[in-house]
């Protein structure tokens, strides 16, 4: 159910200006506590009292979790990069041009000015356009304790709705994105053209060599509790002859490996299963007709 | 009584072209709206204003046994709890019917209704208090369903209908008889929500006298006075109504506008302090009334050789728990149910009916949205019946001059739909591409082309008043002071009211200053609404500027020694025709007019000039002259996911004159997108009678991402002879007919018809998987 | 807590409460109300002021964080009545009509064509898809924002 727009809760707020200041500011704080990044889920579910922060912690003023770095043959993304400071990244679009295509109609210009990388994925809202295309690419996060610092891949960051493994004192500090030369498809499909969520979105990087599959790899937002990886299709199609029938084949797996929420708004259960059928093979055409031009 | 203004405003002019009327000019509340310096409700910030919030009910239909004010006093910065009994005088704000009380005592009938305001220091306070007042309620049965309603014994209020509406012309059943081909369905046209981006407020402030001011969101400053005199048991004379600048109405705010300022009007009276009311987006949404839900049983026929013969309407309107307005849009429905066709039998039966579902507003097109999606599809139909392309059998029947409506009023001029629709489809170049053989398809999109034809009497419902002021007063240095009772909401019509005080007095358009609307300086003028704005409202304008210009040319004559018809007034200089040399400039004359003791201030006053059709028939001159329109749309539909896209909208209008065409195209291309959420995307889910998909993530108006491109309208310019200029209004004619368009051409692409509203992706998706 | 901030090129020093977000700060506080709220929720596009020249919601910040930042409302565009020339394509082109969203669309228009001063209308759709008018179906707005391009180049 809807909530209803209240003033904001009371909360305390602390603006560290480096992950220094924020260790040491963790060790001292004891839970209730909501990490500010682009504001624009937070401040949302804080009118709505879904999250009623004791403490507000604004990581905006963290120099160190702004860049987009290529460091060997990866990408580094500091998880309070801006959305549209990734779709103006030429470092993005040359690397991992899927994240750009991905990201490019998510929310709206305005959001995408405040709305960051990191809270995006951290918001893990099933329908969150940026996580497919990460998940397609085998990117992983690194978070950060006080005391620790570990790397995940992002297919093991998501475990439900709105629900990450990462822990309270945590913060996720950046994303590391493998960069791999091959073809990119992102599809999104909304329920009106403009400033939509997406009911389902299919994100694929694929490599094809003479009229095969070699490496495909595929993502689906909108049809689980969590954005997915398509691990059933892209097995199928390893070494697959590129047809109209593989692609079939495919489209057919990512409906059956569907398994959306029935009680998710937005759309029927029938409806997503149907979409992500067609965009699994809408994306996958794109791929094939792509590398063979 | 009703005069040929257009007749007399020529003859002023002496065959000469307007000056001012049909240009483009800078609107009077430009500068202020591009500088931000155009002040909204909200905007008036009384310091120390205290905030109202009302308590709700989370229950449909309940009996009220008890509320407990105490908890909320445990709250620091709580002022007052005010329940029903607490009102001042009758606690009663229905529209038409005195069947809703401002806040419930007994019962409640849908979620939300109104138990109690809190009235605190501050927003906090307000919202906490709210939540602490304790009301104990005993559920009722409730029911969300129409025709269950109508069959059940609920006993939401003690009748089950506020109230019904009967068209009967010629011999019905004869007629089908007659007929070579009959169709009959069953349509169901939704719900929409106002969705403008200013929610609804008000602040109320007591004044001297035992006054009280009342600045707030509304399209009837004098409905929202009466309604505030009425609760507040004081004279009309006590209450003062200022409606600045309003961010969006389409009608909402011409329901919601009484009954959002009466709260607040009861909170200020009863602390005697000021106090303001603002709903927030998520209020806005669940609490403000909506479009109405029909549901239509439509049988139409006619003959072989394409001639309409009969009607048969039984239709049901599902008011929710008050009647608020849907015995206005419930007749207008009925009275336009023939669409813009000669039909000679009809019977048309329609009713309205008590649920626990959120009561129903005025909104764009009040009625006949619905209805007319109903009577369109059924053109198509029988067209396709008959192997009559849709465009050839609409202007078979199309009204014309001479032509008698359904409800038998003569139509003798002002009829331009024939013209109109020609034009349009030539415009679109209709032949060609409802050519099924050259029509480009792929193997996932099909394309097609759609016609709607709408038609809007001008004016209120023919069962109520319909009158409005204005005055212009002639200032010493020659500008011009004008005021109206007719509230700016975007429209533009205050503009084309000084364009029009402009043109008759025959003076440059920027002498005439619009004064903020204000119910103590005009008799009651009604509201803003039934596209009356430029045509009841801007007669009266020129209704009093004649007055004023009779004088000057008399006054001008006097002075210039000539013949009073040899007098013209152009660009603010009175002169002979005969003798350009004998001549005065406007100010000249106007302080002459003070020397010599001649008023220069006059009001104007307009009724409507139209009948009450016969209660049991149907019968009679519901409106003065009709609005015409007919949109034609292109839409390619994606089979595969269901999508609709429309690609271009052909918009026409016949609305006589019009005064200011560049602001007519933002009205229609306006009206073109309402329509199109209305069509593809607009759906307001309920759950028990809610709404549950409150915010514009889930309630999906039209992004500029969503607009398809609209083609420069089509206007044929039927004049009216008793408007001023003779304009017919055109603030809802262009929304009507989009949906209906619309529709057609997704029927045109894929052969499946739609008889419910919108028609979303999922809808085209699951309805061509059964096919 | 005291902040310090530029407001359309002037200095401004205020005590902002923490739990106050930017827009009902700059209307409360500062009586700025050119800055609408339409839903509170970062939908619609009302509230949108410059963060360092760039289009933001005021609704979805919070007044604190706009400490040593540059912020720009309309009132920053024109001086009295000498309208800035993408206002003057708002009136000529007729991109308004209820005015609501219209500060918010010119401030957008500003960001847009500061960035980009001559934009197609896919460029205009993607910096506008963010901002809702329920009143001019859009036309009008991308011929003003057109039309202020032109002004712009002159």
């Amino acid at each position: 159910m809807e909530e209803e727009i209240r003033p904001l809760p009371k909360f305390d707020y602390f603006s560290p200006h480096s992950l220094h200041d924020l260790s040491t500011l963790l060790k001292q704080l004891k839970g209730g506590i909501s990490f500010l990044a682009g504001g624009t889920d937070l401040l949302v579910n804080m009118k709505k009292r879904i999250t009623i922060p004791k403490v507000i912690i604004d990581i905006n003023r963290i120099q160190e979790l702004s860049f987009i770095e290529k460091r060997s043959n990866n990408i580094h993304v500091g998880s309070v990069t801006r959305l549209n400071n990734l779709i103006e990244s030429s470092i993005v679009q040359e690397n991992v041009p899927l994240l750009t295509e991905a990201i490019r109609f998510l929310a709206s210009h305005p959001i995408r000015n405040r709305a960051t990388i990191g809270g995006n994925l951290c918001t893990a809202s099933p329908a969150a356009d940026a996580a497919p295309p990460l998940l397609a690419l085998n990117a992983s996060v690194k978070l950060k304790s006080p005391d620790d610092e570990k790397i995940v891949p992002l297919s093991e960051f998501f475990v439900g709705p709105r629900q990450t493994v990462r822990k309270h004192n945590e913060i996720l500090t950046e994303i590391i994105i493998p960069c791999e030369k091959g073809s990119n498809a992102f599809m999104k499909l909304g329920r009106r053209r403009g400033f939509t969520l997406s009911v389902v979105s299919v994100a694929a990087f694929g490599i094809i060599k003479g009229d095969k599959f070699e490496d495909i790899r595929i993502a689906l937002g909108g049809v689980a509790p969590t954005p997915i990886r398509a691990y059933k299709i892209e097995e199928m199609l390893k070494g697959v002859e590129v047809s109209d029938r593989s692609i079939e084949k495919a489209a057919e797996i990512a409906k059956s490996i569907s398994k959306p929420s029935k009680r998710a708004k937005r759309a029927s259960v029938e409806y997503r299963e149907a979409m992500a059928r067609v965009l699994t093979k809408r994306v996958l055409m794109k791929i094939a007709f792509e590398e063979r031009g | 009584m009703y005069q040929d203004y257009l007749g007399e405003v020529k003859k002023l002019l002496h065959g000469k072209d307007y000056k001012v009327v049909g240009k483009n000019v800078i609107r009077v509340d430009a500068i202020e709206k591009v500088t931000g310096r155009a002040k909204y409700t909200t905007d008036f910030i009384i310091e120390n204003a205290l905030i109202v919030r009302a308590v709700r009910s989370p229950y449909p239909h309940a009996l009220i046994k008890k509320i407990n004010k105490k908890p909320a006093f445990k709250i620091p910065g709580v002022v007052a709890v005010i329940i029903g009994d607490d009102i001042p005088g009758e606690n009663q704000c229905g529209y038409y019917l005195d069947d809703q009380p401002l806040i419930a005592t007994d019962k409640v009938r849908y979620i939300g209704d109104i138990v109690a305001l809190v009235v605190a220091k501050d927003k906090e306070s307000a919202w906490a208090g709210a939540d602490a007042v304790e009301v104990k309620y005993e559920e009722l049965p409730a029911v969300f369903d129409p025709k269950e309603a109508l069959k059940g014994d609920f006993k939401i209020h003690n009748r089950k209908s506020p109230g019904d509406v009967k068209v009967i012309k010629g011999d019905v059943e004869q007629a089908f008889k007659e007929c070579d081909v009959i169709v009959e369905n069953i349509y169901k046209p939704g719900s929409q929500d106002h969705a403008y981006l200013e929610t609804e407020a008000a602040i109320a402030i007591p004044e001297a006298q035992d006054g009280i001011l009342v600045i707030s969101t509304n399209q009837g400053p004098f409905r929202t006075r009466n309604a505030v005199a009425r609760v507040l048991g004081k004279p009309q004379s006590q209450v003062r109504v200022i409606t600045p600048y309003i961010g969006g109405g389409f009608g909402g705010k011409d329901t919601y506008g009484p009954i959002i300022s009466s709260l607040a009007a009861v909170a200020a009276e009863i602390t005697r302090q000021p106090a303001m009311i603002v709903h927030t987006r998520y209020d806005s949404f669940v609490y403000h009334f909506k479009r109405c839900p029909f549901e239509i049983r439509f049988k139409s026929g006619a003959t072989k050789d394409g001639k309409l013969k009969a009607i048969e309407v039984d239709y049901l309107c599902d008011c929710g728990g008050y009647a608020a307005h849907v015995i206005g849009l419930l007749k207008r429905a009925a009275y336009h149910s023939t669409g813009v066709y000669e039909i000679p039998n009809c019977n048309v039966q329609g009713i309205a009916v008590y649920t626990n579902n959120l009561p129903v507003a005025a909104f764009n097109g009040f009625g006949n949205p619905q209805m007319l999606f109903a009577v369109e599809s059924q053109m198509d139909l029988l067209a396709e019946k008959l192997n009559i392309d849709p465009v050839e059998f609409r202007l078979k029947n199309a009204l014309v001059p001479g032509s008698r409506t359904g409800t038998n009023q003569l139509l003798d001029h002002s009829v331009g739909i024939k013209e109109l629709i020609s034009k349009v489809a030539k415009k679109a170049d209709w032949v060609k591409k409802r050519s099924k053989q050259k029509r480009w398809q792929s193997e996932t999109k099909k394309r097609g082309i759609g016609i709607g034809c709408s038609w809007h009497g001008c004016g209120t419902t023919g069962f109520k008043h319909d009158w409005a002021g204005a005055s212009v007063i002639l200032n010493p240095d020659g500008s011009v002071t004008y005021s109206t009772g007719i509230v700016e909401i975007g429209q533009g019509t205050i503009t084309s009211h000084a364009m029009m005080v402009a043109e008759t007095l025959g003076i440059p358009y920027e002498w005439v200053k619009v004064e903020l609307n204000d119910t103590s300086r005009m008799p009651d003028s009604g509201e803003t609404h039934a596209q009356r704005g430029a045509f009841i409202g801007g007669t009266a304008a020129v209704d009093a500027a004649l007055k004023l210009r009779k004088k000057l040319n008399k006054l001008a004559s006097e002075i210039l020694k000539c013949d009073e018809d040899e007098i013209t007034i152009e660009d603010g200089i009175a002169y002979s025709l005969n003798d350009a040399s004998k001549k005065i400039s406007f100010n000249d004359l106007v302080r002459e007019m003070y020397q010599r003791g001649i008023s220069p201030a006059e009001y104007g006053f307009i009724k409507a000039r139209r009948g009450y059709p016969d209660p049991d028939t149907g019968q009679g001159d519901p409106y003065a002259a009709y609005t015409f329109g007919c949109t034609i749309a292109e839409v390619e539909i994606d089979i595969e996911t269901g999508e609709v896209n429309v690609l271009r909208l052909y918009p026409g209008v016949a609305a006589g004159k019009i005064l200011q065409p560049d602001v007519v195209r933002g009205q229609i291309n306006g009206c073109a997108m309402l329509g199109l959420g209305y069509s593809l995307t607009e759906v307001v889910e309920r759950e028990n009678g809610k709404m549950v998909n409150p915010s514009f993530t889930d309630y999906l108006i039209p992004t500029i991402m969503d607009k398809p491109e609209i083609a420069e309208f089509i206007s044929v310019e039927d004049e009216y002879k008793y408007s001023g200029y003779g304009a017919k209004g055109v603030g809802e004619i262009a929304f009507i007919a989009t949906p209906l368009a619309v529709a057609n051409a997704v029927y045109d692409a894929i052969g499946v018809r739609f008889y419910d509203l919108p028609i979303s992706a999922e809808k085209v998706y699951f309805a061509l998987k059964r096919k | 807590m005291k902040i310090k901030f530029q407001l359309n090129g002037q200095p401004v020093e205020a005590e902002a409460p923490i739990d106050e977000t930017l827009l009902d700060f700059l209307r409360n506080r500062l009586r700025i109300t050119s800055v609408k709220k339409g839903c509170d929720l970062g939908e619609c596009g009302t509230c949108t002021v410059l963060l360092n020249g760039k289009p933001v919601r005021s609704c979805l910040l919070l007044a604190v964080q706009i400490d040593g930042e540059d912020v720009t409302t309309i009132e920053g565009l024109s001086k009295d009545d000498n309208l800035n020339p993408i206002q003057e394509a708002f009136v000529k082109e007729y991109g308004f009509q209820c005015g609501f969203c219209t500060p918010g669309m010119i401030l957008t228009t500003k960001a847009l064509l500061d960035k980009n001063p001559d934009p197609s209308i896919e460029d205009i759709k993607i910096a506008f898809e963010g901002n809702l008018c329920r009143c001019t179906g859009y036309d009008q707005i991308i011929e003003s924002v057109l039309r202020a391009a032109k002004l712009i180049k002159r």
